[in-house]
């Protein structure tokens, strides 16, 4: 029986205590490198300027509409908070390598995947963390701000957009697992995840919006709703673009096709999840078949 | 349950002192690259084994294989009288592990840090502070890492190596880059957890330090194990010369120097101040005896080969340039290596 599978069966009853100590640990670095506060204000700068700023574009200063705010909103997280979760996520491992850290970690009487699951779940606690409280501010103050009818509204949008987001980090956070576990270099990491976000983030979509547009007639349904679910970025803002105020499909032009995939939101929401335990399964075993 | 009950005590005939840590027949292939070949050693309780060898030599792969990260392709390693790879929790803890430059979380406090390892190894708060404190932390305890002085993180590091009161400690280059104070630190901590009856395998290239504070010595050359044993052994199967200079000799003793048939064919040099004798170790007490006994000399120092040299002398073997004819696959290994390496398992299975 392998050293591995004796300490999980042994460690099984303090697995939580592990997990548990070792994402404080994570979450408290964040803390005090200040990484938490700077992703939290970049997000409620964010989400302030496009809530209460965004008409200035158009040429007036008005408040937009829930839709066009939460539109907007979804269009920048994409980018925004996918890099963020690679900033935080890319020297995980390929950095406590290059410390001496992980020699040292893997040498405690704890399985791997208590490792991997211990930093996801400080990671998981500094995204939500930084979304609750960049977009749930804006969200707030925008509904005391509009009409009753329309507060409900408001709030269901952000809900949708702060638990999509938080998914939608732990997915990159996951990629940026992988990849620091099978680089040597921290400066190779972030290189390989900067082109990475830029494919699944920036090309992807292009390329997906392009052929729907030029192939409206022949592109098969069913494929396009599989290339969508493909990509959790597209998944992202398929998700949000449904569970928006019913008017934000209308604004949104070839965008709101993506949403119409016939798909429900919990199966969205299923399936970010899914990648999400896919990623945590895929580093795990990456992890625990790695010689240090 | 408790394992460690289960787990057959395995003892040295000679001593019958409780062994630590055995290798039996230990290699390591990558591939067609063997990292280690045909390595035999016990460390028994108490005891200190020296790693000694080039960059590369193995030590460091050895040291992993003793701690269960990386898998022998021959062999096994017994920790405690228990596999290493089938090692519980409870087992796993009395392994003590100083990694080789280790850096630490530079944002963390002293406190932090070992409060933080020792939660992941079950120890309580409370020893925690008693290490910062027997460590000499106490009052750096609230300092960032990143202010540390490579010393202070050693300390530190040994700090928490020893948290859950291991039965084997293993220390890679433990002293590199410290101050000779900081050094004499840790082999200082280091002898007092040896009388507690803890075994300590430390890596090191710091002959001079270790020579003082080892019981043996495991000189590794290309993977192989070229020689064994505790100093006067290691003398003995080198057999170098130990030296014996003659201090402030009178006229009549330097003459009866000159003409004794014994002495005067070890003599290595000889000038106003005095003689220096080259003497083999198996003549050593047969020298002595005559300069003290017949010269009634008082005034001599006697220098035999230390560790350093025994190293080197092993080394010049290795680095012989016939050992470079195959430098590309160790694997065959050569003449020299292979018939050191033998003869290093003849001595350790006798």
């Amino acid at each position: 029986m392998s050293r591995e599978r004796v300490l999980q069966r042994n460690a099984h009853l303090s697995a939580l205590g592990i997990i548990t100590t070792i994402a404080a640990k994570e979450f408290k670095d964040n803390l005090r490198n200040r990484w938490l506060w700077m992703m939290t204000g970049i997000l409620l700068l964010l989400s302030l300027s496009v809530g209460f700023m965004g008409s200035s574009i158009s040429g007036s200063l008005v408040i937009f509409e829930p839709a066009q705010i939460l539109s907007g909103l979804v269009t920048l997280s994409v980018f925004i908070l996918p890099l963020g979760a690679i900033l935080l996520s890319y020297d995980s491992f390929v950095g406590e390598k290059e410390s001496g850290t992980l020699l040292l970690l893997i040498t405690y009487p704890l399985a791997r995947w208590h490792i991997v699951c211990g930093k996801f779940l400080g990671h998981t606690c500094v995204m939500a963390v930084a979304c609750i409280l960049g977009f749930g501010i804006t969200g707030f103050m925008l509904g005391m701000l509009s009409e009753v009818q329309i507060r409900l509204s408001i709030l269901i949008g952000f809900i949708h957009l702060i638990s999509s987001g938080i998914l939608l980090s732990l997915v990159f956070v996951l990629l940026g697992y992988w990849i620091s576990l099978i680089v040597r270099e921290k400066a190779k990491a972030l290189g390989i995840l900067l082109v990475l976000w830029f494919v699944l983030v920036l090309v992807y979509d292009l390329v997906l919006l392009t052929a729907l547009v030029g192939l409206a007639d022949t592109l098969n349904r069913n494929l396009f709703n599989v290339l969508i679910l493909l990509n959790p970025s597209d998944l992202f803002r398929a998700l949000n673009l449904l569970a928006g105020p019913s008017d934000t499909l209308a604004v949104k032009s070839s965008l709101a096709l993506i949403a119409q995939t016939g798909i429900g939101l919990p199966l969205m929401y299923g399936l970010l999840i899914c990648w999400i335990a896919l990623l945590l399964l895929w580093c795990s075993w990456v992890f625990k078949g790695q010689e240090i | 349950m408790n394992h460690q009950a289960l787990t057959p005590r395995v003892t040295d005939p000679l001593s019958n002192v409780e062994v630590a840590v055995r290798a039996k027949d230990i290699s390591k292939d990558y591939g067609k690259f063997k990292a280690l070949t045909d390595i035999n050693f016990d460390v028994l309780r108490g005891q200190t084994l020296a790693l000694l060898g080039h960059n590369g030599a193995g030590k460091s792969t050895l040291l992993k294989l003793i701690l269960g990260l990386i898998t022998p392709s021959k062999g096994q390693i017994q920790v405690q009288g228990q596999d290493v790879r089938a090692m519980n929790v409870s087992q796993s803890l009395s392994i003590g592990y100083l990694p080789e430059n280790v850096s630490f979380y530079d944002n963390m406090t002293a406190l932090e840090l070992l409060d933080y390892f020792a939660k992941l190894k079950g120890v309580t708060k409370g020893k925690v502070h008693t290490l910062l404190s027997e460590f000499g932390l106490e009052a750096a305890k609230d300092k960032r890492l990143g202010t540390f002085s490579k010393g202070m993180r050693q300390r530190l590091g040994l700090a928490q190596a020893i948290l859950a009161e291991p039965k084997v400690l293993l220390l890679d280059e433990p002293t590199v880059g410290l101050d000779p104070l900081a050094s004499a630190f840790l082999y200082q901590k280091m002898a007092q957890l040896k009388a507690q009856g803890c075994a300590i395998i430390i890596s090191t290239h710091e002959l001079g330090l270790v020579q003082e504070n080892m019981d043996r010595a495991l000189i590794l050359g290309r993977g192989h194990m070229i020689a064994s044993g505790n100093l006067t052994s290691l003398r003995e199967a080198t057999a170098l010369p130990a030296y014996i200079t003659l201090h402030a000799i009178s006229n009549a003793q330097r003459q009866q120097v000159l003409v004794d048939p014994i002495l005067a064919s070890y003599i290595g040099s000889s000038t106003p101040q005095g003689i220096r004798l080259s003497v083999p170790v198996t003549q050593k007490s047969v020298v002595l005896t005559l300069l003290l006994q017949k010269l009634k000399l008082e005034a001599f120092s006697v220098e035999s080969p230390s560790l350093q040299d025994i190293f080197h002398y092993y080394m010049d073997k290795v680095d012989a340039p016939s050992s470079h004819t195959l430098s590309t696959d160790i694997s065959q290994g050569t003449d020299i290596i292979k018939e050191l390496a033998q003869q290093a398992k003849r001595e350790w299975v006798a």
